[in-house]
């Protein structure tokens, strides 16, 4: 409880000065990445002898950086929840997974029954829902964020480990509707485990993007990735950000200074479920499909690991454990695996050893980096409070 | 910051000097890929499919027609994942028309990794890039199905896809064939309300009603069974009413099968008294198999078992490559597929002698004119191959029929659909 006392009456000015340009700095060495990012796959890589191609295409292929950039914007989501919230969410795939069959119902021609076109790169002749990608990532947002509200206003009455059972339950209940979804009243809303596929190509004006255009869907995914760091950052300065950290620090607290707990609670739920959904609807789009059964509680628990591990509360600590994670999960090891086998003429999965890699890291960021690989400002502080100041809280205690 | 430029152009420099030593690749050579789940439950499968690909390949002398043939390995499975994954199988197939001298893809495993690589590989800049399968059975994916396939699969119109191994409604078929010739006069059909279950137990149903079975269950699929319910005694004793010859199971084991065929055995009798069929997702589970209850249990699998190769054939191509394998890793190849990956490959090879060397050529060499032929003397299942360029469907439709009996499954006959 000191260190917001001391946040508020001493030096609570610079800081906020000095957080804005720390912000500042982070955003723009975003920027001039993303844009470094485009160019070097856009126009340097064609131009590069075969063999750097080969290096590249084997450890940095541009549909993982989409992938990638695709887990960063779930990534931030969640850390709404968890993150600036403090509440602990272990089914947020349940948001994934409706955001992809948003894509999939709105974007493919899965309801043939209907011929509707808006604005959709498919051609006119072909039946069923096409409408365009940038209408359904709002419509999966706000159907996610609906839902968000559903499942939680019965559930975060709950506190702590009893919530994160009860999303637990969530995660899992929602991808099981999906997979029994084949058959609702004699209606097929969900196409069972066969899933929906394919997914229409993402549209920008005059062009349909084909799934070898990795630079413009790059581009797009940048897009909403910062849209969601704006929006992160916006929200957390504002009355409802810091209500959301009032929370996270102590919930009764919080209320005692008036916070509505409930309607806090449940918009950091609908919001992180908004970013969720656009997600989904990314990844379905990136695919080309979704499948019932590919949406597991795994997905949810790597989320989290991005989360944890780049720094909870910090939306660029978060995006740099989404963007290592995704990475290591999709092209990483398997590439190590394939150096080391080819070097030294074994035959290791190292792919297999994913979640050993992962439980690893995590107990050692836990021992030594509590705060994450890019902590919180805030966070640290409060970790660090007792090697700072320890006796000066001793005696407040 | 300084510094921090330092290392950035020393890295530059690094990777344009490893790419300048390693760009050297002679025209003549192509690459062919398999793309496999390699983690998880069907890890045992497919690296033995990769080492069959990889020692046959050795064997002909990485040979097609003027063409040097590489190989490489693709996964298409994530740990995260402990199976395929979509995200992965996407980048996959572009990583396969990414890398220019690849020409042909061996694969999927799954069919629904196969739903997501057909489209990517289809609208390949510069032609359609041609993948042959070993294992999907879905018959969607090739032939009219669910409404909108297969076309779906193909956006530019053109076909590149193709497999080797049956499909689900063959499968379904065969068994109803089979059924008839071991004198079962009615039946009762069960389906465990998923897409496979219900797609082999269409497929037996119509075909037991065409072959003059009288089919108990009511309904194109039969009845469904909740694989949620903790006992199905109720069920089999309406069933006994109807007094069926045999039960037919659509469906896969790990939907409550064990607590089925129990309750099957207590309330109908034994597998002579009244006859228990299932399809191949029953196969491979020792959990089926060692149930004293499952004892006489028939089962059906899409394709030609290993031994039964090396039984129907013993001097044959295929029963000779059987042997080479054994001898070089000292074990057989896991279960069936590893065969059919060599047939694929087969294929694939065939195409790219007639081909110009392009992906194009490959897809037109499979897909156009009289596609391709395996003659029987070199094809490893043992009898000619010929994929139909219309569909890219097999004419190799084989069922293998299994018994289960002193708690293994035991290859009964191949059973050639009628």
């Amino acid at each position: 409880m000191s260190i917001t006392k001391k946040t508020d009456s001493k030096s609570r000015r610079p800081k906020a000065v000095k957080q804005s340009a720390s912000q500042r700095k982070w955003a723009i060495g975003f920027i001039v990445a993303a844009v470094a990012i485009w160019v070097f796959y856009t126009y340097i890589m064609v131009h590069l002898p075969d063999g750097a191609q080969t290096i590249v295409q084997n450890w940095f292929p541009p549909t993982a950086l989409n992938e990638a950039m695709v887990w960063v914007i779930a990534a931030l989501g969640l850390n709404i929840v968890v993150g600036y919230a403090g509440l602990l969410d272990l089914g947020f795939v349940a948001f994934w997974a409706i955001g992809g069959y948003t894509a999939g119902w709105f974007m493919s021609s899965f309801f043939r029954q209907v011929n509707i076109h808006i604005l959709s790169t498919s051609p006119k002749v072909v039946p069923g829902m096409h409408i365009s990608f940038w209408g359904v990532i709002f419509i999966g947002g706000l159907i996610c964020a609906f839902f968000g509200l559903i499942i939680g206003a019965p559930t975060l009455r709950l506190k702590s480990d009893y919530l994160a059972l009860v999303t637990l339950g969530f995660g899992e209940i929602i991808p099981q509707f999906f997979v029994n979804g084949s058959n609702i009243g004699g209606f097929n809303l969900t196409n069972g485990t066969q899933g929906i596929s394919p997914v229409d190509n993402i549209g920008v004006p005059g062009r349909s993007l084909s799934p070898f255009d990795f630079s413009w869907k790059f581009f797009i995914f940048v897009l909403l990735t910062a849209f969601m760091v704006f929006m992160s950052l916006r929200l957390r300065t504002g009355r409802l950000g810091r209500a959301w950290l009032a929370i996270r620090e102590d919930e009764l607290a919080a209320s005692m200074m008036g916070v509505p707990l409930m309607r806090t609670k449940l918009s950091a739920y609908a919001v992180g479920a908004f970013s969720g959904g656009v997600g989904g609807v990314a990844y379905a789009t990136h695919v080309g499909g979704v499948f019932a059964d590919r949406f597991n509680f795994s997905i949810s628990i790597i989320l989290l690991a991005m989360v944890v591990l780049g720094g909870m509360g910090n939306v660029w600590g978060v995006m740099v454990g989404a963007l290592l994670l995704a990475w290591i999960n999709s092209t990483g090891l398997p590439a190590f695996g394939d150096l080391v086998n080819n070097t030294f003429h074994t035959t290791i999965n190292f792919p297999s050893y994913n979640f050993l890699l992962f439980g690893g890291a995590l107990v050692l960021m836990m021992l030594f980096r509590r705060e994450g690989l890019i902590p919180e400002s805030r966070l640290k502080a409060i970790l660090h409070e007792d090697d700072e100041s320890a006796p000066e809280i001793g005696g407040a205690e | 910051m300084k510094n921090r430029f330092r290392i950035i152009g020393l890295v530059a420099i690094a990777v344009l000097a490893v790419g300048t030593l390693s760009a050297c690749s002679s025209a003549n050579t192509l690459i062919i890929s398999s793309d496999l789940p390699l983690q998880g439950s069907s890890f045992d499968s497919n690296d033995s499919t990769n080492k069959a690909i990889a020692l046959y390949l050795k064997q002909i002398n990485y040979k097609a027609g003027k063409y040097t043939v590489k190989f490489k390995i693709y996964d298409d499975a994530t740990a995260s994942a402990g199976s395929w994954d979509p995200a992965k199988c996407t980048s996959n197939a572009q990583a396969h028309v990414a890398n220019k001298d690849e020409v042909a893809v061996m694969g999927t495993y799954n069919s629904g990794c196969a739903k997501v690589e057909i489209p990517i590989l289809n609208q390949a800049p510069g032609g359609a890039m041609t993948m042959v399968s070993n294992a999907n059975t879905n018959p969607g994916l090739t032939k009219p199905w669910n409404p909108g396939e297969p076309a779906v699969y193909y956006p530019t119109g053109v076909r590149n896809y193709a497999r080797v191994c049956t499909t689900d409604d063959n499968q379904g078929a065969a068994a109803a064939q089979f059924a008839k010739s071991i004198g079962v006069k009615s039946v009762y059909v069960l389906n465990d309300t998923q897409t496979y279950g219900q797609g082999v137990a269409q497929a037996f149903t119509t075909e037991a009603k065409k072959q003059g079975l009288i089919v108990l269950s009511s309904g194109p699929f039969g009845e469904g069974w909740d694989a949620k319910q903790p006992d199905y005694t109720a069920l089999f004793t309406k069933i006994k009413a109807l007094n069926p010859d045999m039960i037919y199971v659509g469906g896969i084991f790990d939907n409550n099968g064990g607590q089925l065929m129990k309750d099957k055995v207590a309330v109908l009798g034994n597998n002579t008294a009244v006859k228990f069929m299932a399809p191949d997702g029953f196969t491979g589970y020792p959990a089926f198999s060692s149930m004293p209850e499952a004892t006489g249990a028939y089962l059906s699998f899409a394709g030609l078992s290993s031994d039964l190769l090396t039984k129907i054939a013993p001097t044959g191509a295929g029963a000779r490559f059987v042997t080479s394998y054994i001898a070089e890793y000292g074990k057989p190849p896991v279960g069936s597929y590893p065969v059919y990956g060599v047939a694929a490959v087969q294929v694939i090879l065939a195409a790219i002698a007639k081909s110009d060397g392009t992906r194009k050529g490959v897809t037109d060499a499979i897909f156009s004119g009289s596609g391709i032929t395996i003659p029987a003397n070199e094809s490893v299942l043992g009898k000619s191959l010929k994929i139909d360029p219309k569909s890219g469907d097999t004419n190799a439709i084989d069922i293998t029929i299994e018994v289960i009996k002193g708690g293994k499954e035991t290859t009964l006959t191949a059973w050639a659909l009628k």
